[in-house]
């Protein structure tokens, strides 16, 4: 077994060596040593498959499947797709605190990453942490999250701040976490970062969240309550028709939207928009 | 009337809201917001589970210091808005 920790949650992945060439963006977060800890999950990665399970939800997004089910021992299963094809079946316990992966042999990484990403955001549900789908940026000493839908420019904006803003470092692009430490949200870099290779293990609070929209121009509002919490729903990754998950989702972003400045800002992809942002948000 | 299954009240900054969670009502794609009055109509309407205008005026009635006349006016209205948007059947 070797241990990773996330967003400071524990878990393990078992695997055969050959799986250790394909997991550099965890060497980060590895951890050795463990005595006394428990850890969030375990993963066990084998050959196998296919494994069959009764359909409940699919999710497409630029040409990879997630299919999620269970199987008829009532185990969660999530079964992963590129092009159509089969990558693997996860196979998790009630509650998520251990999943076995079958792999197919195609697309070995991105099962693997998906597999984890899951297992961490399901089993971390009722522990005030949920994983988000933006890009987040660290500035003296606080991090912001940038959110919108795909294609909306996250990456862009987070990469404005870089470029015009000094003293700026991108914490995570694509799969940042945030997990509520003692009343306040902290956002912590993790493994998946999308396409782009930033996986720091680095953490700050969080200073601010910004929902993106692309417009003619630049123009920021302030986001509260109700709007504040409808903002960040949509970019939280989970399993919501599961009660459990969804209560503890639910009580981590109502946590966020309570404490943590939300915004909306309609930009172009220029520097005057993150110069606007910044300047607005920045504490 | 039932409440469609898969719309759950939650409390969001102290406000209620009914959002769509379970399989059939994820893509609902909206929150809508409720005052004191509708909250408490739609925790009735889901204890009774099978509800008329008549059952939750009745309630209404009983816990409420109202005429049958405006309770029945009330929840009819906040019934007619569930309809429209879906969140009952």
């Amino acid at each position: 077994m070797t241990y990773y920790t996330v967003a400071e949650h524990l878990f393990g992945v078992k695997s055969d060596e050959n799986m250790t060439s394909l997991m550099a963006n965890y060497r980060p977060f590895f951890t050795d040593d463990v005595t006394g800890a428990e850890e969030l999950f375990t993963l066990t990665v084998l050959q196998g498959g296919p494994i069959s399970y009764t359909e409940e939800w699919r999710q497409e997004d630029e040409g990879q499947e997630t299919i999620c089910g269970h199987t008829g021992q009532d185990e969660p299963l999530f079964e992963f797709r590129w092009a159509g094809c089969t990558a693997g079946w996860l196979v998790c316990t009630p509650g998520y605190r251990n999943g076995t992966l079958y792999l197919s042999g195609f697309q070995t990484k991105a099962a693997l990453d998906n597999a984890l990403m899951i297992m961490f955001a399901m089993a971390s549900a009722c522990t005030g942490t949920v994983l988000f789908h933006a890009a987040a940026v660290s500035l003296d000493g606080h991090g912001y999250m940038f959110l919108g839908k795909s294609g909306t420019g996250k990456s862009t904006h987070a990469r404005l701040w870089l470029e015009h803003i000094p003293g700026t470092e991108l914490m995570n692009d694509d799969n940042p976490a945030v997990r509520i430490k003692d009343g306040t949200a902290v956002v912590y870099g993790t493994p998946w970062s999308g396409k782009t290779p930033c996986y720091r293990n680095v953490s700050a609070p969080l200073g601010g969240i910004v929902l993106l929209s692309q417009a003619p121009y630049n123009r920021i509002v302030p986001l509260t309550g109700i709007g504040a919490y409808a903002a960040i729903v949509p970019s939280i990754s989970g399993k919501r028709w599961d009660p459990k998950i969804a209560d503890g989702l639910h009580d981590t972003e109502d946590k966020i939207a309570g404490t943590v400045t939300v915004w909306h800002l309609d930009c172009l992809p220029d520097a005057d928009a993150a110069h606007l942002c910044k300047d607005t948000i920045a504490l | 009337m039932k409440i469609k299954k898969g719309f759950v009240l939650r409390t969001v900054c102290g406000e209620n809201v009914i959002v769509g969670e379970g399989l059939d009502a994820i893509n609902f794609g909206r929150m809508l917001s409720l005052n004191e009055t509708a909250a408490w109509l739609w925790k009735q309407a889901q204890q009774q589970g099978d509800f008329t205008a008549q059952s939750l005026t009745d309630a209404l009635c009983s816990e409420y210091e109202v005429t049958p006349e405006q309770a029945l006016t009330d929840v009819k209205e906040t019934m007619d808005n569930w309809s429209k948007l879906g969140v009952i059947e």
